[in-house]
């Protein structure tokens, strides 16, 4: 039933993915140059807080945070925007019978050609450091795979829920912010005491960094054994999503008090 | 082709309409009941349709209900019933008028038949699969940034559209909503009348099988008021089915065949649009407290 509906509105999803990002490059002079602009800039902060301020300097420090980052503002950026889209398009689906899911996809899709574009920035980076592609780079598109379904999984329960109840929304910050410091973005799976080890990979996207980590820095091959339970977890995520998408789709919007 | 029924046929069983309401009997309250209950009960009945009406959306028994959201430190009702017990049969091809005050549930009606809104209680039957029912928007949806042209295929789209098929008839909104170079000219650079051209010549060009139109006939300056009226009355003359909501009995008396008085959710009477025009312009006030 979902993948008929899914089928019926591809071409909305997208061509309005299309639309917002047409729409991001045509609100600033600079427009679509932004898209390599803004990582670089964001890059360059980091570069100077984490190398001058940490004491850990160098081009393996440096691709080691910005690949934790990237990975993290793709998953956190996406989730966050994505679970605000039914508010934000209340009066279009007020308007129009379509499925609840839509807006969050296209938030989704938006933001990860915001990271590709990123992730190009990263790749040349990366070369011009000396860290030159390797036979285990195959596998960084089916990362990506992976964590977008992880995202969309995410995203389709919690839209349902921030929508329903203003409160969530709070509770979504508060533990992202927790991730955000667990997910080791600052920190090498090194530093995780042995006894927490089965915690820390209990985080898919723990799995994501560090495996993208392993992947481009190191040439070696990602944690594989990690794998089975991030996905699952996906598959938890998006079972739940599809449940809750069923449940309220024709309800959600009497239900919310958005205007 | 079907005809809908004609004749006026009021709501015999008041007693039900009354029967959410009547729970909670104030001394206020019985007084409005009393007055309502003077009004005329008859049904005057009329030679039966020919041929068959073919129904095209059916609702039975239906209810609505909103619930506002609660916190731990306020107490608000606990539901809102929008429509209840509401009984309504659309035909292939009729005009049906939807008279009725603000918050009788005219809106939420036309939520339920696009499909928006599911049904808290009682049923609704969609006869032909794939019924199209589509509201007539103007401008919902526009993304500023982009051109009049970008948005007339992305509006249809949400309406159910194929890019192809807006595509085709991108050249015929361009010329119907006279935006002339403005078409290819994003639309926070529109005037709202502009905008409302726009969104009106898209929503013309798509073809629903239900057309519902909430309170918009005749938009815009006065030429373009005239044409889209024009435009929407050439609506009404075609086999399309066409629902109009309005609380406004005279242009439900132009344009419809079949007209129903909505309040409180469900139907006080129902029959010619001239007869509950009539009904509804005398019997209003003692709706009103």
């Amino acid at each position: 039933m979902f993948l008929a509906s899914l089928k019926r509105h591809k071409d909305i999803i997208f061509y309005r993915t299309i639309a917002g990002i047409k729409s991001e490059g045509r609100q600033r002079y600079l427009g679509y140059l932004w898209f390599l602009l803004e990582p670089a800039l964001s890059t360059a902060v980091l570069y100077i807080a984490f190398s001058q301020f940490t004491g850990r300097s160098g081009p393996d420090s440096i691709l080691f945070i910005l690949i934790g980052m990237i990975l993290w503002q793709w998953f956190e950026g996406s989730v966050m925007v994505g679970a605000s889209a039914i508010k934000a398009k209340f009066h279009v689906l007020n308007q129009f019978n379509l499925p609840k899911y839509i807006f969050p996809l296209v938030a989704i899709f938006t933001n990860t050609w915001k990271f590709l574009c990123v992730s190009v920035v990263i790749f040349a980076l990366a070369a011009v450091f000396g860290y030159t592609p390797n036979i285990y780079w195959l596998w960084l598109p089916v990362f990506f795979a992976l964590q977008l379904a992880l995202i969309i999984g995410i995203t389709l329960p919690v839209s349902i829920g921030v929508t329903l109840w203003n409160d969530f929304q709070t509770i979504v910050s508060t533990i992202f912010r927790l991730l955000f410091f667990l997910s080791g973005i600052f920190f090498s799976v090194s530093s995780v005491p042995e006894d927490l080890l089965g915690w820390f990979y209990a985080n898919p996207m723990a799995v994501f960094m560090e495996s993208g980590r392993a992947i481009i820095l190191r040439g070696e091959p990602p944690p594989w054994e990690h794998l089975p339970l991030a996905i699952a977890i996906t598959l938890v995520f998006f079972a739940l999503g599809l449940v809750l998408h069923a449940r309220y789709d024709k309800r959600i919007l009497k239900l919310t008090n958005a205007v | 082709m079907g005809r809908p029924p004609r004749g006026l046929s009021h709501r015999s069983s008041r007693q039900k309409l009354l029967a959410p309401a009547a729970k909670k009997l104030s001394l206020h309250r019985f007084a409005f009941f009393a007055r309502m209950s003077a009004l005329p009960a008859t049904t005057i009945a009329t030679s039966p349709p020919s041929p068959p009406p073919v129904h095209i959306i059916s609702l039975r028994n239906a209810g609505v209900c909103y619930h506002p959201l609660r916190t731990l430190f306020s107490k608000t009702k606990k539901e809102i019933w929008a429509l209840r017990g509401l009984n309504l049969d659309i035909y292939e091809g009729e005009k049906l008028g939807v008279i009725g005050r603000n918050g009788s549930g005219k809106s939420t009606l036309m939520r339920v038949l696009t499909g928006i809104y599911g049904l808290d209680e009682g049923t609704i039957t969609r006869h032909k699969k794939d019924t199209h029912v589509e509201l007539l928007s103007l401008g919902v949806g526009f993304e500023g940034t982009l051109t009049g042209r970008e948005n007339a295929v992305l509006n249809g789209m949400l309406m159910g559209k194929s890019r192809k098929y807006m595509t085709a008839r991108l050249d015929a909104i361009h010329e119907f909503s006279g935006l002339g170079d403005f078409f290819d000219y994003p639309v926070y650079t529109y005037s709202s009348g502009m905008n409302v051209r726009l969104g009106f010549s898209v929503a013309l060009e798509t073809d629903p099988d239900v057309l519902l139109i909430d309170e918009v006939l005749g938009v815009g300056d006065q030429v373009f008021a005239q044409k889209s009226s024009a435009a929407l009355k050439e609506k009404f003359k075609g086999n399309r089915t066409v629902v109009l909501i309005s609380h406004n009995a005279s242009s439900i008396k132009d344009l419809c065949e079949r007209a129903i008085w909505l309040e409180r959710g469900q139907i006080l009477a129902q029959g010619n649009p001239a007869d509950v025009a009539k009904f509804y312009e005398t019997n209003i006030h003692k709706y009103t407290r």
